[in-house]
């Protein structure tokens, strides 16, 4: 009885489960597919995998105080700039970039501490019915006045907005930004709200002319699990791939980084390997409608249908949005981007 | 004697500390540099933030007063039909967290949502998202959290009511008052510091909501702590936007405490007669019928029904979900959180009675602003200070690093639920304690009954249901928990509350409806479990 009592009271304590072969994933990303995906790494490798998901920055601080304790190998997230900041921080270590992955993925989407393992486009909506987009039509264009009161995007501490808006920054310079920031603004045709998809179903209930969301949100409201009428309101829209005459289409990512103190840093890469194999970009891109990390692979055909041709900004790299994402949320900030 | 006296004051003093954590925490990196987020939040947005928050409070407040003094009045007061129902199934609104709520009111309001499905299958194609009303934005945030919330005011001030004694009703119809006299100058101003300790407790949850106005992105207080520290690392700013926050607290309290003052009412310890309820039948029974009902209907029939549909419309989420798992890792943290915070709610609490101590009422009254901190930033807080102190123990003796066993365990996450709810447990206990005459006391004390004789025989059988109604709150509030436990888990660990936020954050509501429904349905099994304790009319 003793022995029961003092194994359950020491359970309470031990925050993992020590295997032979494990790789311990911090993730910012929650799709159920994920989780399907390193069932098949540990079917294919033996090598158990263990996560933990939540906020972004509320895991990043977790990791940080753990310091030398961490047991996280991986930390993995859907946004750029916070690969790119958590980088800065000092909290990668370099191995991201092995051979096998240098190989699959565009230098564009990685560096030595962290990879993309998906891509995601931050597009324009528009309902056909209502408005045709002008052929060359341009991020910057949507703080045209002529566009008052017909703009939706959600607010400015989202995280794919302050990407966004750092690779404006990138390209026109911040004073420029600000500008464009506070005309955008004027044309909101309500206060920032909701989510990507909230934006998306304000351009189909004509509550607004345009919307700026990902691709991904379109897809999975075309794919009906959501129900029919999320479906046939997702049928109303069209997404516009802006910027096609200048430096392309906004591009962003889902990655991963070898966590400083990794405890098994062979195995972590070994995962980041698997992830960016067909197989597993074929798994990625059929759940989660993003676009694969390699060119091998075909994107979802429900996201195949809107254009596959499509100039990528591959001018601006995805490692810049952390340096300016500060910045970008404090212009937007002083704009009124509520 | 006083050995014994210095055992009770030294526990009710070590607990207070251990939960003044994330204010001291808060306290030292007061100082720290800042980035100019705070300047420029001074220039733009700051006093909006802060309007935003108080006109909340007080949508929140005149609300949860509303709903929870006239239901509470209406079931303790009258027969009417439906009388028995209501009185328990006005609870079940604690067990719908302001975030599922939300997400409720979005799914049914929101374009091309359920209000637009059923319009259709009604009617027909039509143009129908124009003139179906929005429920977001402060409007929104304010229902979510009224509606969830209201069951703090409804439970004490029905509980104050009926414990109130017979004599003070014979009173009343002895000096010839009116039922409306009676009320408004003898039941309502006995029953004030009950309804005082509701709303400050749902102030304190409103102030510290995360969930709700996030979801509808409404920026507060709260969300001006979370973007400081989210977007610009700048968690001294996050802390001293945190103090802001906590001085609101702090005014609560002290309108709390003086209230409780001026109200100081012993309950008699004799006349605990069920006071004789007036017969309402007919067109009279008609005003208290609908609006316990409509009440009903909108905290708790609207948001489950909601659940519900979607866990229907889309059963291929079911398969995903690990029930057997998600059940026991939900209930384990419930059951040791409960027994903690409830033993100690009940050491500090004898300790301050015994002892009279001031020092030690202004130390629980302090620490008890755990639980208004945010649950995200107090989650931090807490790692911070594990991290901190274990670094200093490392450096200073030598000792191995103890940060695993207090972060991503189980114990680390019962630790800081016992920081978030112990104002929760101790308050709850108070309130059952000043039902007790000191005199109690002293005459155990004359008949020779030692302080813990005292303690064990007489205030704890008193005090009962007290205990009974804690755990409940406590439960629930745990069920309900997201932030804490989404940071500070162990790996490969869910409870319904992450699960159903895991879905809502990739934007599939209708895979969270089924752990929300789940949640919902626990936390009213538990509500229905000891709703005979707490609503016993004896």
């Amino acid at each position: 009885m003793k022995k029961l009592f003092l194994s359950i009271l020491a359970s309470l304590f031990i925050s993992t489960s020590t295997m032979a072969a494990e790789v311990n994933i911090f993730s910012a990303r929650h799709y159920d597919s994920d989780t399907q995906l390193y069932k098949k790494f540990t079917a294919l490798t033996g090598i158990k995998v263990n996560v933990v998901s939540g906020k972004d920055k509320a895991l990043q601080k977790r990791i940080k105080e753990e310091g030398k304790d961490c047991k996280g190998d991986l930390y993995i997230t859907a946004d750029a700039g916070r690969l790119g900041s958590f980088q800065a921080a000092g909290m990668f270590q370099r191995g991201a970039s092995s051979k096998g992955i240098k190989k699959a993925v565009s230098s564009n989407f990685r560096t030595a501490y962290w990879t993309g393992i998906a891509k995601r486009a931050r597009v324009i909506y528009y309902n056909p019915s209502r408005t045709t987009p002008l052929a060359g039509m341009t991020y910057e264009d949507l703080a045209n006045p002529k566009y008052k009161g017909k703009v939706v995007i959600r607010q400015s501490n989202n995280v794919y907005n302050q990407s966004l808006v750092a690779s404006l920054i990138q390209n026109n310079g911040s004073k420029a930004t600000a500008e464009w920031a506070k005309g955008l603004v004027s044309n909101f045709a309500r206060p920032a709200k909701g989510n990507d998809r909230a934006q998306i179903l304000a351009v189909a209930a004509g509550e607004a002319d345009w919307a700026v969301a990902n691709t991904y949100y379109i897809a999975l409201m075309l794919s009906g699990k959501k129900g029919p009428e999320q479906q046939a309101a997702a049928k109303k829209v069209k997404p516009f791939f802006p910027n096609q005459d200048g430096r392309g289409t906004h591009m962003n990512i889902s990655g991963g980084g070898i966590l400083k103190y990794a405890p098994n840093k062979t195995n972590a890469v070994k995962l980041l390997e698997f992830l960016v194999t067909p197989d597993a970009q074929k798994h990625i891109v059929n759940n989660t409608f993003e676009y694969p990390i390699i060119d091998s692979v075909e994107p979802n055909k429900l996201i195949a249908q809107f254009g596959l041709g499509f100039k990528q900004d591959l001018k601006t790299k995805v490692s810049s949005y952390g340096k300016k994402q500060a910045e970008a949320l404090k212009i937007m900030t002083k704009a009124g981007w509520n | 004697m006083l050995k014994k006296l210095n055992f009770w004051y030294l526990s009710s003093l070590l607990v207070p500390l251990l939960v003044a954590i994330p204010i001291i925490t808060i306290f030292f990196s007061f100082f720290e540099t800042t980035s100019d987020y705070l300047t420029l939040l001074k220039d733009t947005f700051l006093l909006q933030y802060i309007s935003n928050s108080i006109f909340i409070l007080i949508g929140v407040l005149f609300l949860t007063l509303i709903f929870g003094v006239t239901s509470a009045y209406f079931v303790s007061f009258y027969n009417f039909p439906g009388v028995n129902f209501f009185k328990w199934a006005l609870i079940l609104s604690f067990a719908v967290p302001g975030y599922i709520y939300a997400y409720s009111l979005t799914a049914f309001f929101e374009n091309y949502g359920t209000a637009f499905s059923i319009l259709t299958s009604l009617f027909g194609e039509g143009e129908y998202n124009k003139h179906i009303p929005k429920f977001d934005g402060l409007i929104g945030s304010i229902f979510s959290i009224s509606f969830s919330l209201f069951g703090y005011v409804y439970v004490l001030t029905r509980a104050s009511f009926i414990y109130q004694s017979h004599n003070l009703i014979e009173v009343g119809k002895n000096l010839g008052f009116s039922t409306n006299r009676s009320f408004f100058k003898i039941i309502l101003p006995s029953a004030r510091p009950a309804i005082v300790a509701g709303l400050s407790l749902a102030a304190m949850e409103t102030l510290s909501d995360f969930g709700t106005v996030s979801f509808f992105s409404i920026s507060t207080l709260t969300t001006a702590i979370y973007n400081a520290w989210i977007s610009f690392d700048d968690l001294s700013t996050a802390n001293q936007l945190s103090f802001l926050l906590l001085f609101f607290i702090l005014i609560l309290f002290i309108i709390e405490n003086y209230s409780r003052k001026r109200a100081k009412y012993h309950q008699p310890s004799r006349g605990f007669k069920s006071i004789p309820k007036i017969e309402l039948k007919g067109k009279k029974s008609i005003l208290p019928f609908s609006f316990c009902s409509l009440l009903f209907f909108c905290s708790f029939v609207f948001p489950v029904a909601q659940m519900g549909y979607w866990t229907i419309k889309f059963p291929k989420y079911f398969q995903d979900i690990d029930l057997w798992l998600l059940n026991f890792n939900t209930l384990l943290l419930v059951f040791l959180s409960s027994v903690c915070l409830i033993v100690f709610s009940f050491l500090s609490n004898y300790g301050n009675r015994i002892s009279k101590s001031k020092l030690l009422n202004y130390l629980s009254a302090f620490s008890i602003s755990g639980y208004a901190i945010p649950g995200i930033i107090l989650a931090v807080a807490f790692i911070t200070f594990i991290s901190w102190l274990s670094d200093t123990f490392s450096s200073t003796f030598g000792f191995e690093s103890f940060k695993p066993l207090f972060i991503g365990s189980i114990a680390g996450l019962v630790l800081a639920y016992f920081v978030r709810f112990f104002s929760l447990s101790f308050n709850g206990i108070k309130t059952g304690y000043l039902k007790i005459n000191q005199s109690i006391d002293d005459s155990a004390y004359l008949l020779g009954y030692s302080k813990l004789k005292t303690f064990t025989s007489i205030h704890i059988p008193y005090l009962k249901n007290s205990i009974f109604l804690v755990g409940v709150l406590i439960a629930i509030e745990i069920i309900k928990e997201l932030p804490i436990t989404l940071i500070l888990r162990p790996f490969n660990f869910e409870t319904f509350a992450t699960k159903a936020y895991s879905y809502a954050a990739q934007d599939l509501l209708e895979a969270a409806a089924f752990p929300s429904l789940c949640l919902v349905i626990w936390a009213s099994l538990f509500i229905l479990f000891v709703s005979r304790y707490i609503l016993s009319d004896k």
